[in-house]
């Protein structure tokens, strides 16, 4: 049981390692930027690709040099604590509500002009969906 | 929620900075703790009692908000 509560604190301290660290995003930005540049230049469309990983890393460099703003540090993840942890939480669900009723919007939009409401029915299924199995997960964990 | 942190941090001398750093949390959620803007955790909670050697319910007043 000692070496599995070790194994759970090693694991539980290489990802908090990992969250906390301030590089963490700025490297995940970058990446997703050359994803989405290697899928734009797949499609042919260069431009598309070099504006999109611009974006990317432009939002890494304001990250990583964005200097000791609370604000930074949190995102970045060297300024985290518990308060910023329920910081982060509030403003995901926000983000979430907004997307959920952007999607219902755009699904009403869809379906008053004689369409079939796609994509947006089965992307608010999803969203319901992911709720309803976030409430069952969480309820069971706490 | 009401709290005596800023009298018991500023009769030690103590910098908002200085707690933040004992407690492992900004100096920003000091301030949002003193200024009643943020209830901390319990173990945040404790270990601020523990740290000025004060029970619990004597540094934070829940104000009549009974849970019992």
């Amino acid at each position: 049981m000692m070496a599995t509560i070790m194994h759970e604190e090693g694991r539980r301290s290489l990802t908090s390692r990992l969250l906390c660290s301030r590089y963490t995003l700025p490297v995940f930005s970058v990446a997703l930027g050359l994803l989405i540049m290697g899928l734009f230049l797949h499609a042919g469309d260069w431009v598309g690709g070099v504006w999109s990983l611009g974006i990317m890393t432009g939002f890494a460099g304001v990250v990583l040099l964005g200097g000791r703003s609370e604000t930074i540090r949190g995102l970045r993840g060297d300024g985290r604590d518990e308060r910023f942890a329920m910081i982060d939480l509030r403003a995901t669900a926000v983000s979430g509500l907004v997307v959920t009723v952007a999607i219902i919007v755009g699904f009403m939009i869809e379906i008053s002009q004689g369409h079939s409401g796609a994509p947006y029915a089965q992307l608010g299924a999803i969203a319901g969906l992911a709720y309803l199995g976030a409430i069952a997960v969480q309820r069971l964990r706490s | 929620m009401k709290n005596t942190v800023r009298d018991l941090r500023a009769a030690r001398g103590l910098s908002q900075g200085d707690l933040a750093r004992t407690m492992g949390v900004s100096r920003q959620t000091i301030n949002a703790i003193e200024t009643e803007r943020y209830t901390p955790s319990l173990p945040l909670a404790i270990a601020l009692a523990r740290y000025f050697g004060t029970p619990v319910e004597e540094v934070f007043d829940n104000d009549g908000h009974n849970h019992a």
